[in-house]
């Protein structure tokens, strides 16, 4: 991969279309529009017009990073689909990059307890560490997941972090900030070209959620000799 | 020469296919299918959500396998054809961004499939059968009689007016303790069973038409099943067996009957070479397939079912679709947005049963 190759982040993990186009130094390029439906049909008119107004084409890209949630499932869907295939088509990595990921970004080394918003004023959270999850993602209705672990000296990130703070008792100063679409697409980039040089799966939906299913009701009757 | 790359995901297979159009006919190169029935095994149907997963996480991986076994890269295609409806719509939307995707990054046009288009034009695929022929979609979401006219011209003679088939072939064998997919389990025990043991409904025999309704015959399979349960505690292999005997019979009955019907009105059609085809999931089912055999011999027309794995949800068809569209000059970039509904024949008034936002399929 030329190390000089721009990388194109793009989301629609809500009601956005969010892309940004970074290369260090060169280009810091972004677009976002609000939508409640329609991202499956605006999102590669709205990459394809970031790539233009560089003078880029699809070829001159080195990877593609893309916002896998936590958020609305067919929205994260649409992103990571069209990511599988851009990397597929393009011979270059497709990089997942959590919202979580995009909020810990500057924000150092040390212990943090990141929280976003979940439908029914529920919250998903995920403790980051060393500028990586620790753990696995856990969505929060009234009290602490006890997966999170010990989250002593963990600094609180994100959404509704006064709440956070009472129910963990936390005397770190809380930062409190939304993931927002204006610059989501160029975070995305950006972290995603921190990560090429790693090997990455990949990237699949992160719906933290299982998926709304209720087993089969009438049980089959006895099965007689 | 024409070289297609075809994509599905719209129910519960994962598909990928590459077919080319060449001097000698037609050639399905590969065509890979990843179903899903473990995930669902629990369920006693699809679940949508769990669907859509799969799909998102694995559509890249099947076209990549279709690549592979047929030896060619994304360069040597011509176009890439997606369904984009009617189905699930997660499902529909991941193979629609994952092929968008493909098509942008290899600049290859990306055309938009009906699935039930892909289903109606396999036996084109298989068979070279001229328009105008008739055609009889069953599977576990469809059934319609179709007179097929073109590439993108479906004049629709009837359907069901609530469920498939194929989904009264799944709930017997949930009903009756047998796994799914009930299809295939249903017909096993129908083998040995006795078919006039227990009286099932024909439900709209009576009706003039080709319409059909299946979901009468659930709430009487129901009714069969709690009657022997109530009186035994249970049911035995045999009475298991006399169940989906007289069930299957029952759905065999009125379909041949409708095709009947359906093969009078297409006799009109002034085709030179008239055939009826089949397809679908259900037109596996054998003893179905020699009703139907059987009425076609009886009128002089030719009976066309193509290979069972072109019969179920593939993408070959959906690449053979798009191959029609392009040598038909159809392609229109409007069929390109996922969509849940999307009838086939649009002249038509939707059936009843379709809901307040019309046809489905």
């Amino acid at each position: 991969m030329p190390p000089d190759a721009p990388v194109l982040g793009f989301d629609t993990s809500a009601a956005h279309c969010a892309a940004g186009l970074f290369l260090a130094g060169r280009i810091a390029a972004k677009r976002a529009a609000p939508m409640q439906k329609g991202q499956a049909e605006h999102l590669f008119p709205m990459l394809e017009e970031l790539l233009a107004d560089q003078g880029l084409s699809w070829r001159d890209l080195a990877a593609i990073g893309v916002g896998i949630g936590p958020g609305n499932f067919t929205g994260i869907r649409i992103a990571v689909s069209a990511a599988r295939g851009l990397a597929l088509s393009l011979g270059v990595p497709a990089i997942g990059v959590s919202s979580f990921d995009v909020l810990a970004r500057g924000q150092g080394d040390g212990p943090l307890l990141l929280s976003l918003p979940a439908p029914r004023d529920q919250l998903y959270l995920q403790r980051h560490e060393k500028g990586a999850a620790a753990g696995a993602p856990e969505v929060m209705g009234g009290m602490l997941p006890p997966e999170l672990g010990d989250l002593t000296g963990h600094r609180i990130i994100g959404h509704d972090t006064a709440r956070l703070a009472t129910l963990t008792g936390s005397a770190l100063p809380a930062l409190e900030r939304a993931v927002t679409p204006d610059t989501l697409g160029l975070l995305i980039a950006e972290i995603a070209v921190d990560r090429r040089a790693q090997p990455c799966p990949r990237p699949a939906p992160l719906y933290v959620r299982p998926a709304d299913a209720a087993p089969m009701r009438d049980a089959a009757p006895a099965i007689l000799p | 020469m024409t070289i297609v790359l075809g994509l599905e995901s719209s129910c519960d297979d994962t598909a990928a296919a590459i077919v080319r159009l060449g001097d000698g006919g037609a050639e399905i190169l590969s065509s890979v299918v990843y179903g899903q029935t473990a995930l669902h095994a629990d369920f006693g149907g699809v679940v949508p959500e769990i669907a859509a997963r799969a799909h998102a996480e694995k559509i890249d991986l099947c076209v990549e396998e279709a690549l592979t076994k047929a030896g060619l890269g994304l360069g040597a295609m011509d176009a890439i054809a997606v369904t984009s409806g009617p189905g699930l719509i997660g499902g529909v939307l991941s193979g629609v961004m994952c092929a968008k995707g493909l098509g942008a990054g290899a600049g290859l046009p990306v055309i938009g499939v009906n699935h039930l288009a892909g289903h109606a034009l396999t036996p084109r695929l298989t068979d070279g059968l001229r328009f105008p022929y008739l055609m009889l979609l069953v599977s576990g979401g469809h059934c319609q009689f179709l007179i097929v006219e073109g590439p993108d011209r479906f004049r629709r003679l009837g359907g069901t007016i609530d469920d498939a088939p194929g989904e009264a072939f799944d709930k017997t064998a949930k009903l009756l303790g047998l796994p799914q997919p009930g299809g295939p389990a249903v017909e096993g025990e129908a083998r040995l069973g006795d078919p006039a043991r227990f009286a099932f409904p024909r439900p709209l025999l009576d009706r003039e038409g080709c319409d059909m309704s299946f979901s009468g015959l659930k709430t009487a399979l129901l009714r069969a099943r709690d009657a022997v349960v109530a009186e035994k505690g249970g049911l035995t292999v045999q009475d298991r067996r006399d169940l989906c005997a007289g069930f299957q019979a029952a759905v065999a009955d009125v379909l041949t009957e409708k095709s009947r019907r359906a093969l009078a009105r297409y006799r009109g059609a002034g085709a030179e070479e008239p055939a009826f085809a089949v397809a679908g999931g259900v037109a596996a089912n054998t003893a179905l397939r020699a009703r139907l055999e059987g009425l076609c011999a009886d009128t002089g027309i030719r009976f066309v079912a193509p290979p069972l794995a072109l019969c179920t949800d593939n993408a070959a068809m959906i690449a053979w679709a798009g191959i029609e569209k392009l040598r038909a000059g159809a392609v229109d970039p409007a069929d390109l947005v996922a969509r849940p509904r999307w009838p086939l024949d649009r002249a038509q008034p939707a059936l009843l049963g379709s809901g307040k936002k019309g046809a489905k399929a």
